[in-house]
């Protein structure tokens, strides 16, 4: 039902820029609803081997992407905090970028 | 009680094949040692770049085992690539719980998914090309856009 919500909005978001560049007016930012990439992918096991898996979650400096930022659900942070935790101690992601 | 563990360790990159082969052949007579316990999987995912320095190296090899035993199996293997100098790092992560949860959620998904398309008058299994929300046209990934991260449009 979320998904569905977010699709047609954004559909919209998109109309909207376009009216934007016709008649230059600004109008308030339209910002996608964010969703839980495991939720809407359906990905059960966040392992700590999948290094691909992982990588976009943590930015160049190395720290863990907030879930105000990603939209990961706390479920699914909580998850991949561990394998996040896991895949560091294991070299496959760094800890710090200097 | 066994249960299933798995180890990843990291062996030098100054280390020869075989040298890793016998790394391997050590956790496997560990492994023998304890009765009721085996060594389910064995994969090296070969040399690999290290996120970071650990001690002068910049590479590795990873070797994955995945061991049926008991606790105090993966105590002695943990306290032997401790002392060994070959292994850079390794982890050992119990697994049988989580794979277990892992497989529930599956089940109890596509049981859902099943009554929800025989309640809609649909055979149970999704038919070839059939569509769904993953194919429409969102191919635009703006899950991580960092603008305006704080909410505050002006």
């Amino acid at each position: 039902m979320n998904g569905r919500k977010s699709f047609g909005a954004k559909k919209g978001g998109r109309g909207a820029t376009g009216a934007q560049g016709k008649d230059g007016q600004r109008r308030p930012m339209f910002r996608r609803r964010k969703v839980c990439k495991f939720c809407s992918d359906k990905i059960d096991d966040i392992n700590y081997k999948d290094a691909k898996l992982l990588l976009p979650f943590v930015p160049e400096r190395a720290k863990i992407l907030p879930r105000r930022i990603s939209g990961t659900c706390a479920l699914h942070q909580r998850k991949l905090r561990v394998a996040l935790m896991r895949a560091r101690q294991l070299a496959l992601i760094p800890y710090t970028a200097e | 009680m066994t249960r299933k563990y798995e180890l990843v360790y990291v062996v030098s990159p100054e280390a020869s094949d075989d040298q890793v082969t016998d790394l391997h052949n050590q956790v496997d007579a560990i492994v023998q040692r304890f009765s009721g316990s085996s060594i389910e999987k064995t994969d090296n995912w070969g040399r690999r770049r290290l996120a970071y320095e650990i001690g002068r190296h910049k590479e590795g090899t990873y070797v994955l085992e995945v061991i049926n035993g008991t606790g105090e199996l993966m105590k002695e293997i943990d306290r032997r690539l401790k002392v060994t100098d070959l292994i850079i790092r390794h982890l050992v992560v119990r697994v049988d719980e989580t794979q277990a949860v892992i497989e529930r959620t599956k089940a109890a998904r596509s049981a859902t998914s099943q009554r929800r398309r025989v309640a809609r008058g649909l055979p149970a299994e999704r038919l070839p090309g059939e569509g769904q929300r993953g194919d429409a046209d969102d191919d635009r990934d703006d899950r991580f856009d960092m603008g305006n991260e704080r909410g505050m449009d002006r």
